[in-house]
């Protein structure tokens, strides 16, 4: 199977929030020493895409929307096991929402040609609008399954695992098909082996610009109006004890004069 | 007049609160756009009999599309009931509840299908003073930001997140105008490409009371170390007749079920007390547990982010504390 998976890149959202800092006028967080990193939920759809691949004898392609910089992400998924990258950069690309992100995807994804699987992390890890995929689904006409943890290869068709409540569902449909990925304990992302690293270092990846995908500015249907970290006054009070006996009944004493137990 | 139209889909024993919850943020819509009225599109089946709850929390007038195959509703018939009732029903605003079958599915396809933005997970909004555009307000960033944002597109569409509108009381003498609804659309005629094919009940998914039923929760992170150690936090709920929760690291390695992960991703809770242990209070874990009313945090390392957003704290690990709180409280609770 070829499968393909759309990646962002994000800066890490592990910043304790202490460091977390936003620009009110750019309207978008400021970097710092931050990491960049692959959005999470897209590094769980790599992994589903390398246990696919794995089960197929198939192919993965990473694309992602970015500067020079998501290459240091791109690299890293093909150090995971991912064969091909390819990032797809315009100037009229920088202020798309989600409906022009799709657009320049389903373009890229047209020009890869043959494929049978797209996988998207469910939502990214800044902005979380969680658009994309479903958007991608519509654009390029695919059957849309949403959250899906993992996919099994079955007769030409393909299963899909999609957590419950109270367990799972097993869905079904036939390829090509989209799917956006949610974590569960199948797919907790690999590290990179060091021969992978080896191996992805020497990757060349292509760059598509807009007129190589015949994608313009497109209209945007969501603004961003104002972007603001709301004030929290907590102060937290802090039970004494000298051992973990003492501030268990001391806890306790606590919750009961609040009427909490 | 503004036309706000709710979209609620329901099972036949139960009408689910997050409707309630998006009822109340269209009324208060309407209240701030000035004369809206709400409509409920209500989808399932043998559902007719919730529409008078509607009505009784804020619904001036109640749609009923009932059919057998929306017994367990599937994403692609919603999909397409939803597109019937909008292109009947002319709405200015559609409000969905921001859940799976919704929130992660049928209205970002919806908004895609009317060419229309779409803001997900709203937790509030903001009016103009001309009552012509909406700021739709919404956490980012793993709920450390707020952003506001407006749509441009023929329909304003929006997911309400869980638990940021509490439901209006019940107002049993309320009239709405019920009936079923007015469009046509050929349920049998829909060939899903997506088929469910078999549904599984994991045991261990049958974990104890769930998250939304308690009033206390319990909630284990990646410093409880390993999967037996949760036994000892569920004794602890057993105790307090609290759910188990677990924060993401423990959800992924399977020391609690996804059904009981807090988090953005999973459960938005907000018990009267939520006892986090060994949780160092990450963005994604506390926009899930964050509208708790008291949070009482346990944890070794007193720089933990979680003691900037708890409101009772214990520094100490939680193998000192925790089995000397469990007979604590089975003196209190006998």
């Amino acid at each position: 199977m070829h499968i393909i998976v759309c990646m962002k890149q994000v800066i890490d959202p592990e910043v304790p929030p202490h460091l977390f800092q936003i620009d009110p006028v750019a309207k978008k967080q400021i970097r710092g020493r931050q990491p960049l990193v692959i959005s999470d939920y897209d590094e769980v759809a790599i992994e589903v895409a390398i246990q696919l691949k794995e089960k197929t004898d198939g192919k993965v392609t990473v694309v992602t929307i970015g500067e020079k910089e998501t290459e240091e992400s791109l690299h890293q998924a093909l150090a995971m096991g991912a064969d091909e990258a390819i990032r797809l950069t315009d100037p009229a690309f920088e202020q798309t929402d989600a409906l022009g992100k799709a657009r320049i995807l389903a373009a890229a994804i047209r020009r890869i040609g043959a494929y049978d699987a797209v996988l998207c992390g469910r939502q990214a890890g800044d902005v979380e609008l969680g658009l994309v995929g479903p958007f991608l689904a519509e654009e390029l006409d695919l059957p849309c399954a949403t959250l899906i943890a993992n996919v099994e290869p079955a007769n030409g068709k393909v299963r899909l695992k999609r957590p419950t409540e109270t367990g799972y569902d097993i869905l079904e449909t036939s390829v090509p098909f989209l799917a956006t990925l949610t974590n569960d304990e199948s797919n907790v992302p690999r590290y990179a082996s060091v021969r992978g690293i080896m191996k992805a270092r020497k990757a060349q990846i292509p760059v598509w610009s807009g007129e190589d995908l015949g994608v313009g500015v497109q209209d945007t249907l969501l603004q961003l109006e104002e972007l603001f970290v709301p004030k929290r006054e907590m102060v937290c009070e802090f039970i004494p004890g000298e051992s973990g006996e003492e501030k268990a009944h001391n806890l306790l004493l606590r919750l009961q004069e609040a009427k909490l137990i | 007049m503004t036309h706000i139209l709710t979209i609620c889909t329901a099972s036949a024993e139960k009408l689910p609160s997050s409707a309630l919850e998006v009822l109340s943020a269209a009324h208060h819509l309407g209240e701030q756009v000035g004369s809206g009225k709400v409509h409920t599109l209500l989808i399932g089946h043998g559902v007719e009999h919730h529409a008078q709850t509607l009505v009784a929390h804020g619904a001036d007038e109640v749609s009923t599309f009932a059919h057998p195959r929306l017994e367990q509703p599937e994403e692609e018939i919603v999909l397409q009931v939803v597109a019937a009732a909008v292109e009947a029903l002319s709405p200015d605003v559609i409000l969905f509840p921001h859940d799976n079958l919704s929130g992660g599915h049928v209205a970002p396809r919806l908004a895609h299908r009317l060419h229309t933005g779409i803001v997900t997970e709203c937790t509030g909004f903001e009016v103009a003073d001309d009552g012509a555009s909406i700021r739709w307000l919404r956490p980012v960033y793993g709920g450390k930001a707020m952003a506001y944002m407006t749509i441009a597109g023929p329909i304003q569409l929006a997911t309400i997140r869980s638990l940021a509108f509490d439901p209006l009381p019940a107002d049993e003498g309320r009239q709405g105008d019920v009936h079923p609804a007015a469009f046509s659309l050929d349920v049998d005629a829909i060939t899903p490409r997506i088929v469910r094919v078999d549904q599984i009940v994991t045991a261990e998914e049958l974990e104890g009371l769930s998250l939304d039923q308690a009033d206390i929760i319990v909630s284990g992170g990646r410093g409880m170390e390993d999967k037996e150690n949760f036994t000892v936090l569920r004794e602890l709920a057993n105790v307090l007749g609290a759910a188990v929760g677990g924060s993401r690291p423990a959800a992924d390695l399977g020391w609690v079920p996804h059904s009981h992960l807090v988090g953005q991703t999973g459960k938005i809770v907000a018990p009267n007390l939520y006892i986090a242990v060994a949780i160092s209070g990450a963005p994604q874990h506390m926009s899930g547990a964050g509208s708790s009313k008291t949070i009482v945090a346990i944890n070794k390392d007193e720089d933990a982010p979680i003691f900037k957003v708890a409101h009772i704290g214990v520094v100490d690990e939680w193998q000192n504390v925790i089995p000397a709180l469990i007979e604590e409280c089975k003196q209190v609770v006998g």
